[in-house]
């Protein structure tokens, strides 16, 4: 009950003061560069990670990426740049 | 993002994890602060990844935690650099030698030669040079510099006129005039010999023309004085009239001599300091007293040195401190007219052509003023006042 009434405070704040939604709402912020970067923000860890498909824990679910020859160029407790080939990017809610 | 430039310098190792939890190695370390970049797939169960040496020691203890394997395939970066270095420091001390060695052969004096000289000058040149210490394998930077080379061979050899001294790059070329001996044999046109100022004829010595004047005559300026026509009045012939007039002439001179005057002299004591100096910093090599002269000139000498053809921003500096004395000079005033006297004369004879000749010296005025004695001296000079006009014909 009072994680929702603090989802819905954030939700509020959000709309009535025009404040940036992933810094409120700890949602990932993801960059791409054409197919050959993708940069993803506030991500919680790596979960699996192979040259063709690499699994992100978000704070809500989890971030597939798949692609070719994956290298993570570098990764910071929040942050992950991902060089290589992409095709395609899905979310995994369970 | 993390800039990742400075890894470079610190020193990175490339690792290879392999084992199950290869992903939750990563999310360790990176929840401990330690960067990691470059990560790769090779195989299933098979990562390899580059971090800081210096978070080795994290990695140790996140690889306890999970079941995986870790070996280290390289490293590169500051310190790994460094380490192959050393183990192959034999290309660098070849290097460093290298260099030294291009450094002091380009410092050497490897040539001497002179130009335009006749042997006989030459030898005397090079022994001379010989004396200065100025050889082939010297260093440059020792010797004198180019111009003290230019004035001491001026002063030691008086056959030259002018030499000149021109270091280029490893080789001193001089360039020498040498003193015409043979007086050239001079041919003259018609001409007529003139007064060139105002005098009374003393002595006439004329070899070719005719006399127009006659000795205690008084000629002006521009007279005429021995003619280039000789012959009968109606077939006059042309010749060039030689000979020497000499005239009483009259110079005044004025001098002014202080009665009292401040001189700085050297004493002959002096010391010299050494330095290398890079940019506007001097490193002190030798010479590090300071001499307690009261008073004293510094005088800087400064050589660059050389790699190949050029110069360096390092040099070798000295500096000689020359220790000075002031002295006060005072003259009375009979003193003062005698030295006044003095410097007239020398300041005239400087002025006279060399058959000229001081006859007889008459002060017409003196005065002290402002502590200087001033001086009028009217002198009487017996010199040749003959020069030749030619004759132009067709008139």
């Amino acid at each position: 009950m009072a994680q929702k009434w603090g989802q819905r405070f954030r939700r509020l704040l959000v709309k009535t003061m025009d404040l940036p939604q992933d810094v409120m709402m700890d949602l990932p912020r993801i960059t791409m560069i054409g197919q050959l970067h993708i940069y993803i923000e506030n991500h919680r860890g790596l979960l699996n990670f192979t040259d063709t498909e690499v699994r992100l824990l978000l704070k809500n679910g989890q971030l597939l990426v798949k692609g070719r020859s994956f290298v993570i160029k570098t990764i910071l407790p929040e942050e992950i740049m991902l060089e290589g080939k992409i095709d395609q990017v899905s979310y995994i809610n369970e | 993002m993390k800039n990742q430039w400075t890894n470079l310098y610190t020193g990175f190792v490339e690792v290879k994890a392999s084992g199950k939890g290869t992903e939750r190695l990563i999310n360790e370390l990176i929840r401990q602060g330690v960067s990691v970049w470059d990560i790769r797939r090779t195989a299933p169960g098979i990562l390899i990844f580059c971090m800081d040496v210096k978070e080795i020691s994290n990695l140790r203890k996140a690889v306890r935690k999970n079941e995986c394997k870790v070996t280290f395939i390289k490293g590169s970066g500051g310190p790994f650099f460094l380490k192959r270095l050393i183990k192959n420091s034999g290309f660098v001390i070849g290097f460093l030698a290298f260099l030294i060695t291009i450094f002091v052969l380009s410092n050497m004096v490897w040539g001497i030669e002179v130009h335009e000289a006749s042997p006989d000058t030459e030898h005397a040149i090079r022994k001379e040079l010989d004396k200065m210490g100025i050889k082939k394998g010297k260093l440059q930077f020792l010797l004198l510099d180019v111009d003290e080379i230019q004035r001491r061979l001026g002063d030691k050899i008086d056959v030259l006129t002018w030499v000149g001294v021109d270091l280029k790059g490893t080789t001193y070329h001089f360039r020498v005039v040498e003193k015409e001996t043979p007086e050239e044999v001079k041919t003259y046109s018609p001409q007529h010999l003139v007064a060139k100022k105002k005098a009374v004829i003393k002595k006439m010595l004329v070899e070719k023309g005719k006399p127009i004047v006659s000795i205690n005559d008084y000629v002006t300026k521009g007279q005429l004085l021995v003619s280039g026509l000789i012959g009968k009045e109606d077939q006059p012939q042309l010749v060039p009239a030689i000979g020497e007039v000499f005239g009483e002439t009259w110079y005044k001179a004025t001098v002014e001599v202080p009665l009292k005057t401040n001189f700085s002299v050297f004493n002959g004591d002096e010391s010299t300091k050494h330095y290398i100096s890079i940019g506007d910093l001097s490193i002190p090599i030798w010479g590090f007293k300071n001499p307690d002269y009261p008073a004293y000139e510094t005088e800087t000498t400064s050589r660059p040195f050389l790699f190949l053809q050029w110069k360096l921003p390092i040099s070798y500096k000295t500096e000689t401190l020359r220790s000075k004395e002031d002295l006060i000079r005072e003259y009375t005033k009979s003193e003062a007219m005698k030295e006044a006297k003095k410097m007239a004369k020398v300041s005239l004879e400087k002025e006279l052509p060399e058959d000229g000749e001081i006859i007889g010296e008459k002060v017409l005025h003196l005065g002290i003023d402002n502590g200087k004695v001033k001086l009028s001296i009217h002198y009487q000079v017996i010199e040749n006042i003959a020069i030749g006009k030619p004759i132009i014909q067709g008139d």
